[in-house]
């Protein structure tokens, strides 16, 4: 199963610019060509929503995630609970990003895309 | 006696009050529990002869033990353990040291180690003065580990200045709780005095008794003076703005040491805050 | 349209930074105003602030005992790593970090965690634009939720409105609210006095801003309070490749003006205009 970053629930929603604190998880299941949305209750956390988003995709059975920008917490458990992922960069529909990748036009990342925000460099 | 120096944003003045105070004491020691920046060493110089890393736990799992039952991820609000498909990913930096991940593990799988968040370091001023300052690192969440460790270290010591973190957020609540009396710094100006209101309000839930000094005073207005009548907060001094304590304060000199005006304001201060001990 | 957000921060307090933030302004017609500064909330002081909405935060969950159910067996307090719970039972709420082993431990379920309010945030319209800012308990924490809740709440004003720019007053320290400030922001002002204490603030600050990769330069505030430490931070930002965008020496009609809550160039204009700070804004506006 497939899962996009979403600002609102359905796939005419605009993709989200982040991943852990995302308003929603559009979760597409490809073989029956039928979408389902999900609030990201990991959202609300002070921190480490990453990893605990991924837990609860993994808890709806997603092994695709189409994503913006990824620390390292997250790609450590995307990792961890074997996901693949893809980034996109633009704003567009949850429809056209997963258009997007089925035409081979997202490029997968295995990096995070961002730094630490906790635990920086020592003083 | 273990007085607090403290305000409600940086910079009004806190750690030039701190550390000039210790400068005309005879015999205190100061400890700066400003451990984001800490800055009072920079003021007071002292050749450090002791420093401590301060230690906090974060949980390591028996991969041979675990079953990923995923009690653990379950039970934890910090979101610092994450059961996985193979294993459990510990984010160290998440944790908050609350021991529950280990107590609902079925398997007892779970063990603590422990890792740096900071430093505590001890030293002497040119004038033999003891000062401690904690150092949290870049990033960590919490420094009030290091803050209590500071206290642990001078709990016997007679006279204690403590160089408080600005704000009114837990750290200063930790500076400050076992404080017998609260020297708030506060600038004559309407951001000074709104930011000295939630102090006020602070100091009076922890019920500790307080006294403002008026720092830069004559730059700003008489605002903080009708709030002082109106609440009843004793004024201990003002410090008027002068210029030439500005460049002392940028090139990192005490003003006590080259200011007679100056020192004598601030014994007067120091002696009024050992007589008051019992006031408001 | 994309809303582009500037943050300014300046490591320890009282260096200037909401003095800046009110300079600015003035100079930015399409603005909202996101004061993540929650322990000094004190930028609405300069504004007339009008239909103020009022908002409670969750910060977290903390216990609440059921006295009826509790027998006094102390499982809680022994278990409490933080120090939180008393020997008879009285919870310190001030020092309970939200964790639930109280609750998990409690053999007969006296013991709830609930929803706890730690603080307010309050949106606003003002005579330069709508404002977001937020205040805190006395006591409680600063935590990167709250600020990120008032960022949020900027940007959804800044959408609905139609705004150009968001300007961010940001937290001081160099903990996680300040990350939270400044993450992924268009561009970052670091304030700095030219003193001991802030050359050494400014390095902190400035590893963590690199971190993010984020463009950032310097306004030094009351430049010429000290030629040598002036001097050291210039030398410093030259050796980093930091731009000093803009030198501010030391004006008591700045203090003036915030005591006449005014915006300080609209109380000394002259002033501003010598600085240049519309080539400043300028630039940061490119």
């Amino acid at each position: 199963m497939l899962a996009v970053c979403a600002k609102e629930p359905g796939l005419d929603s605009k993709v989200d610019e982040r991943f852990g604190r995302a308003e929603y998880y559009v979760i597409f299941d490809e073989a029956k060509n039928m979408p389902q949305s999900i609030e990201n209750k990991a959202k609300f956390e002070a921190g480490g929503a990453g990893g605990t988003a991924v837990r609860l995709l993994n808890e709806n059975g997603v092994d695709v995630l189409l994503a913006p920008e990824l620390g390292p917490k997250a790609m450590d458990a995307i990792k961890a609970f074997e996901m693949t992922v893809y980034r996109y960069t633009e704003q567009k529909t949850v429809r056209e990003t997963i258009e997007d990748y089925k035409a081979g036009k997202l490029s997968k990342i295995d990096t995070s895309t961002t730094p630490s925000k906790h635990g920086l460099r020592k003083v | 006696m273990r007085i607090a120096i403290l305000s409600g944003k940086g910079g009004t003045g806190k750690t030039t009050v701190a550390t000039n105070l210790l400068s005309v004491s005879d015999n205190g020691v100061l400890i700066d529990t400003d451990v984001e920046e800490p800055n009072s060493h920079l003021f007071l110089k002292p050749q450090i002869h002791h420093s401590e890393a301060i230690k906090k736990r974060y949980p390591i799992v028996d991969e041979t033990l675990c079953n990923l039952c995923g009690a653990c991820g379950d039970f934890c609000r910090f979101n610092a353990i994450l059961p996985a498909k193979k294993q459990v990913l510990v984010f160290k930096e998440l944790c908050h040291d609350c021991g529950g991940c280990q107590m609902v593990c079925p398997q007892g799988a779970i063990q603590y180690k422990e890792r740096s968040i900071g430093m505590v370091h001890t030293g002497k001023t040119d004038t033999n003065q003891v000062m401690h300052y904690g150092e949290l690192i870049v990033g960590e969440i919490s420094g009030v580990p290091i803050i209590e460790r500071l206290h642990q270290i001078t709990k016997d010591e007679d006279l204690v200045f403590i160089d408080s973190p600005p704000g009114t957020a837990c750290s200063t609540v930790a500076a400050i709780e076992s404080a017998d009396y609260a020297i708030i710094v506060a600038e004559p100006t309407p951001f000074g005095v709104s930011d000295m209101k939630m102090v006020v309000e602070l100091l009076r839930n922890l019920h500790i008794p307080m006294g403002v000094v008026v720092n830069k005073d004559g730059l700003g207005d008489d605002e903080i003076y009708r709030y002082c009548e109106t609440e009843s907060v004793h004024i201990l001094g003002r410090i008027p703005f002068k210029k030439e304590y500005a460049r002392h304060y940028a090139g990192g000199t005490l003003i006590s040491k080259v200011d007679e005006e100056y020192r004598k304001n601030l014994t007067g201060i120091l002696a009024q805050v050992i007589g008051r001990k019992e006031g408001v | 349209m994309k809303t582009k957000e500037i943050a300014v921060i300046s490591g320890k307090g009282g260096t200037g930074k909401t003095s800046l933030v009110a300079s600015m302004m003035p100079y930015f017609d399409n603005v909202v105003l996101a004061d993540c500064d929650v322990d000094a909330p004190d930028l609405h002081i300069l504004l007339k602030e009008e239909d103020i909405v009022e908002e409670d935060f969750i910060g977290l969950q903390r216990p609440v005992l059921d006295e009826d159910k509790c027998i006094l067996c102390g499982k809680c307090a022994e278990s409490c790593n933080f120090n939180a719970i008393s020997d008879d039972i009285e919870f310190r709420l001030s020092k309970c970090e939200g964790c639930g082993v109280c609750e998990m431990v409690c053999p007969v379920d006296a013991i709830s965690m609930q929803d706890y309010v730690v603080g307010k945030i309050y949106t606003s319209v003002t005579d330069q634009g709508e404002m977001v800012r937020a205040r805190l308990i006395p006591g409680e924490e600063t935590s990167g939720r709250l600020v990120a809740e008032v960022r949020k709440k900027a940007k959804e004003t800044a959408q609905a409105k139609g705004r150009e720019w968001i300007l961010i007053d940001g937290s001081p320290g160099i903990a996680c609210n300040v990350i939270s400030s400044i993450t992924g922001v268009s561009k970052v002002i670091l304030v700095i006095e030219p003193t001991v204490s802030g050359l050494h603030d400014l390095k902190r600050v400035h590893e963590l801003v690199e971190s993010f990769s984020i463009e950032s330069m310097v306004v030094l505030n009351k430049a010429d309070l000290s030629a040598d430490g002036a001097a050291e931070i210039e030398a410093y930002c030259k050796a980093q490749g930091l731009e000093i965008a803009l030198r501010i020496p030391f004006r008591e009609s700045m203090v003036e003006a915030v005591v006449n809550k005014m915006l300080p160039p609209l109380y000394d204009p002259e002033f501003f205009s010598g600085l240049g700070f519309r080539e400043f804004t300028d630039k940061l506006k490119s």
